[in-house]
């Protein structure tokens, strides 16, 4: 990492102010061009065949009728595709690129049908016969457990070492440190509950959606809206054979991702239908279609836990079951990352964290934003308030006596991981903000909750910058701008580090044929690793302005130096602008920086490394609810995370305001509903709901710590999953304050409310009576 | 899919009967094209009735009462003194309607036409005693609102006809009225169950109940009580919500459903008394 020294950061102009978002302007106008606003006059549209149920056998794709419908150019099915179908996936290549013989969730397409124009393809994916017998499948986790249930995948697709191969865990994490069983004896009370977090999709208000054209020179060049436009070229070119020079991949700034974005799914197939017909072939995704692709695993914690006497923990026991979906995608990090930290940011003697993946008949889970860590905070936090209970102390005494200090181990063992930050700072002025302690109105109460989650535990981020004779600037940095606005960091590190003007630099990214490598847009890393790769490339081109003004000039290099924005002569301070123009002479030119950021992974470390950084954040809520009807009244939500160093205040509010909201949806509306057939019932925008403004808190107020203690330029950290973390805990902990009784299952809707206070009521709530 | 866009009724009634079955009316397009996107309706005819000349006129105040017409938005209803003043319930039901944009385009009739039982403003209006005139080629007729449903999304309005206006009689000196609606969420939703009171000036109450059966329903009415005894409200509720036929879907539970009929019958109620003797309200009483 790169050494910086508070007088820079003195020095600097743009960054720590509140600069308007680079695009801004164009994305919320209308004026960006998504993925579907791209002009592909060629393309052939593709529409997706699809069952009516979640889990079947495929006897049989006939697609002849399909073929004589108008405009239809192919019917493909994975008997088209290359044999053995093609499968691809991060750590288990299990995902085929068609359904091949089976269907494993609602919404796996089975067939593809391309066709002049959209309408005809959707004409003749409705005439394309499927014979299937569905399959009894698993839903939940408790089906998913069951003995003798139903198995996602084959045995014999599994290795023959797999321990877990006649079942449907796919992998399990196992953290233990001191002995739980035996500290049991030292503790003066003992909680223990079983807590649930629902399914729910990302809802990106850009579907999203692919684009494959094939080349003149026999390759390929994919749009598609991703967060990891490398892996997505990787990958194509791993399923076709193609070496990566023949695959370009271009990532329009996706319209939000949150995750959800940043694996393949669907590209492999486009890839397929565009070098079997030869035509550009296009597939923009419905709504309807991302909530059959992309899902955060719901989880399913037991959890026991002895408190001391004064509230110190004694052991933390959990037992988290991710339902993680029909294939892998990342689930099995998201487990084993997510319960890294389930124990929280706690000082705990005895701690076990065992996890398993389960696999369902469900859309295949993945990265959403936290990573496994509001499933688990949700019970941890919720665990701590029922010791504080027991014990008559409040949620904020309890979390004081027990958050680490910086440099305390949370986790310990061989691979200890330590707080990085003044996690006691968040913690009181979040008490402060909230009013914690000041008397409440009647109906109304207070939670307050904290949790942290592992930033990247490797990383390779790597950036040119090209310093133009005029002074302005263009940066190349294969970060995806999703709309957390990392465009606009790096235009303020590079006004700030050459003295450009922040509207004389551009930034390109999406494109692989010209920027350089980039591993992902994940994890909150690219302020840390893509803002260090883009620094370091702005120091390197004043380094060689410095090389080249020496060898122009006949100054002694040792008679220079540089600093943000200018070159020091002996005679005094030039512009860098002046100084390049100077040491470029009549040739004129320009001059290309370089920087690389790289991390690399520790060997035997669970999570294959250690995190860069980690994400904490102090939620506390002020709640009324109606008793009559169940409904909450955010009057106040207060969310304060450690952030290192604020680069672009404004742009880490907004971000702050989106997770605490995001994180609402979670812990108040949001749930995937399906029927016995695996089908998703609430499959759309009409009843999946999600917070609009009116269901904002009536304050929501954000505030960041800042010591300047973090690896990222200036001494920042990644901040955008933070303020979801356990928005969960602090809504369930006001909630139970105000009505006297904890609800242990998300989400904490009005019936769910209501039912807690009428427990005579027998029925089931909402969606979760048999259809 | 054809789109046409007829001058007069009597064109626009002779296209819907040329081809009945898979003709639409389009008017503020609001459920309409979601409609068509989603593939739930594909009509081989779109009327939009905008361009007819002789439509009733969105709202026409007399001495009885209120006449909508089919191009009444449910901004219109809001924003309208008069409608404001003698039906505070259908202003709070048509102020519940989606969003800003939708309400500026969305009809008033058409959110009762579609035959929806969760439409947020046939309630009210069914409580007001509303009635709707039917228009066809061979001639118009007239329907209580509350007749008007037949079964979800099945009214009297037959393929090939429209409605063409909606009266609302005006309410009985120093009655009044609220609207209560119970959502999943605060923003844009579907009524989990609605209902709206009318409570006379002598105390007589009649309500209007939405997602709480197959149809729109009208509860009571039910004769004066004493509004500060809990025991009589109780029973005055019980007698106005006995129609209602409560299910469980993906949106409540039928316990729950049940249980917020009665608050929210309670609520409507109160509030609609209320509102009849509070001398500070500038609208919302009948005088």
């Amino acid at each position: 990492m790169i050494e910086q020294h508070g007088s820079e950061r003195e020095a600097l102009r743009t960054v720590g102010a509140p600069i308007r978002r680079y695009g801004g302007a164009a994305r919320v106008s209308g004026q960006q061009d998504f993925l579907a606003d791209l002009p592909f006059p060629d393309a052939a549209a593709v529409a997706l065949v699809t069952l009516p149920v979640a889990c079947a056998t495929v006897t049989g794709i006939d697609g002849k009728r399909a073929m004589e419908m108008p405009g239809v150019i192919a019917v493909v099915s994975a008997a088209d595709l290359p044999q053995p179908v093609p499968r691809f996936g991060i750590s288990h290549q299990d995902r085929p690129v068609l359904a091949d013989g089976e269907v494993l969730f609602h919404g796996e397409p089975v067939a593809a049908v391309v066709a002049e124009t959209l309408d005809q393809a959707e004409a003749g994916a409705r005439e394309v016969e499927v014979a299937f017998e569905e399959r009894p499948g698993v839903y939940n986790v408790d089906q998913a457990l069951a003995t003798g249930a139903p198995l996602v995948r084959d045995p014999s697709r599994r290795p023959e070492d797999d321990e877990n191969r006649d079942s449907n865990v796919l992998e399990t994490a196992l953290y233990e440190w001191g002995d739980t069983t035996a500290a049991a004896g030292e503790a003066a009370v003992i909680v223990e509950n079983t807590y649930t977090f629902p399914m729910v999709t990302h809802f990106p208000i850009e579907p999203g959606g692919t684009v494959a054209v094939p080349t003149d020179a026999g390759g390929l060049d994919i749009y598609s809206p991703v967060q990891h436009p490398y892996l997505l070229q990787r990958t194509i070119a791993t399923v076709t054979g193609l070496p990566l020079s023949q695959v370009r991949v271009f990532a329009p700034d996706p319209g939000g991702g949150f995750g959800g974005k940043q694996t393949p799914r669907l590209e492999p197939l486009l890839a397929f239908l565009a070098l079997q017909t030869g035509r550009p072939c296009r597939l923009v995704l419905s709504l309807e279609q991302t909530f059959q692709m992309m899902r955060r695993a719901a989880c399913r914690v037991k959890a026991r836990t002895g408190f001391a006497d004064d509230g110190a923990l004694i052991f933390h026991e959990l037992h988290c079951d991710f339902l993680i979906g029909a294939y892998a995608d990342v689930a099995p990090r998201v487990m084993t990352k997510g319960s890294y930290v389930g124990a929280g940011p706690y000082r705990i003697p005895h701690a076990r964290t065992a996890s398993r993946a389960v696999m369902s008949n469900t859309t295949p889970s993945t990265a959403f934003r936290g990573f496994g860590a509001p499933q688990v905070a949700w019970a941890t936090e919720s665990q701590l308030d029922a010791g504080a209970r027991a014990l008559g102390l409040d949620g904020l005494q309890i979390r004081r006596r027990n958050l680490v200090n910086v440099g305390e181990a949370f986790f310990r063992g061989p691979y200890e991981a330590t707080a990085d930050g003044h996690w006691h700072e968040a913690l009181e002025k979040a008490a402060e903000l909230i009013g914690w302690g000041q008397p409440l109105a009647p109906g109304r109460g207070r939670g307050i909750a904290v949790a942290i989650k592992p930033g990247a535990t490797s990383g390779l981020s790597q950036s040119l910058v090209r310093f133009l004779a005029d002074g302005s600037a263009i940066a190349y940095a294969g970060t995806s701008d999703m709309g957390q606005g990392a465009r606009t960091l790096w235009q303020q590190i590079l006004a700030d580090e050459l003295g450009s003007p922040l509207d004389k630099i551009r930034v390109v990214s999406g494109d692989t044929g010209v920027v350089p490598f980039d591993l992902q847009t994940s994890a909150s890393r690219s302020t840390v690793f893509m803002g260090n790769a883009v620094l370091e490339a702005c120091r390197d081109i004043r380094k060689r302005v410095l090389a080249l003004f020496a060898e122009s000039t006949g100054v002694d290099e040792a008679m220079l130096s540089e600093a943000p924005g200018v070159l020091i002569t002996p005679d005094g301070e030039l512009s860098l602008l002046e100084a390049s123009r100077i040491a470029l002479g009549a040739l004129g030119g320009e001059f290309v920086g370089q920087g690389t950021a790289r991390m690399r992974g520790r060997k035997g470390h669970p999570l294959g490394g250690d995190a860069a950084f980690y994400e904490f954040n102090c939620t506390a809520i002020e709640v009324e609810v109606d008793v009559e009807t169940g409904e909450l009244l955010l009057h106040r939500h207060v969310s304060v995370s450690d952030v290192g160093t604020e680069l672009n205040p404004i742009q880490v509010t907004s971000q702050d305001e989106g997770a605490s909201i995001m994180g609402l949806g979670h812990s108040q509306m949001e749930q995937l509903l399906l029927d016995d057939h695996g089908v998703i019932r609430n499959l759309g925008a009409l009843d999946y709901r999600i917070p609009t403004f009116k269901d904002v808190p009536v304050e929501l107020i954000t505030h960041g710590i800042e010591n300047h203690d973090g690896p990222g330029p200036y001494g920042s950290k990644g901040i955008s999953e933070g303020a979801l973390l356990c928005t969960a805990g602090a809504l369930g902990s006001a909630v139970s304050d105000a009505i006297g009784i904890p609800i242990r299952d998300l989400p904490l809707t009005p019936e769910r409310v209501w039912t807690a206070l009428h427990p005579d009521a027998a029925d089931h709530p909402g969606g979760e009576e048999p259809a | 899919m054809r789109y046409y866009r007829p001058a007069t009724t009597a064109q626009a009634v002779a296209a819907l009967a040329s081809q009945p079955h898979t003709s639409r009316i389009l008017v503020g397009g609001t459920d309409l094209l979601v409609a068509v996107r989603h593939r739930s309706a594909q009509p081989t005819l779109v009327v939009d009735i905008k361009g007819v000349r002789d439509l009733t006129a969105p709202i026409s105040v007399d001495e009885q009462g209120i006449t909508f017409g089919p191009t009444a938005t449910m901004g219109d209803v809001i924003a309208h003194p008069t409608v404001r003043e003698w039906f505070p319930a259908l202003v709070e039901a048509a102020g519940l309607v989606g969003s800003v944009a939708i309400r500026n385009r969305a009809s008033l009739i058409a959110n009762s036409a579609n035959g929806s039982p969760a439409a947020d403003t046939s309630p009210p209006l069914v409580s007001f005693n509303a009635s709707v005139t039917i228009t066809s080629v061979s001639g118009e007729r007239t329907s209580l609102l509350r007749e008007f449903f037949l079964a979800p999304r099945r009214t009297l309005c037959e393929p090939g006809e429209m409605v063409t206006s909606l009266r609302v009689p005006r309410p009985s000196p120093g009655s009044s009225s609220a609207f209560e609606r119970m959502t999943r969420r605060r923003g844009v939703d579907l009524a989990t169950c609605s209902v709206g009171a009318v409570v006379d000036a002598d105390g007589a109450m009649t309500v209007g109940l939405g997602a709480l059966g197959p149809t729109t329903l009208l509860g009571g009415p039910v004769a004066p009580i004493d509004l500060t005894s809990q025991e009589q409200l109780e029973r005055a509720v019980d007698a106005l919500l006995a129609p209602a036929t409560p299910i469980g879907d993906i949106r409540a539970g039928k316990a729950y459903r049940t249980a917020m009929a009665r608050v929210l019958a309670r609520r409507a109620v109160l509030r609609a008394a209320a509102r009849r003797t509070d001398p500070d309200r500038l609208t919302g009483r009948s005088s």
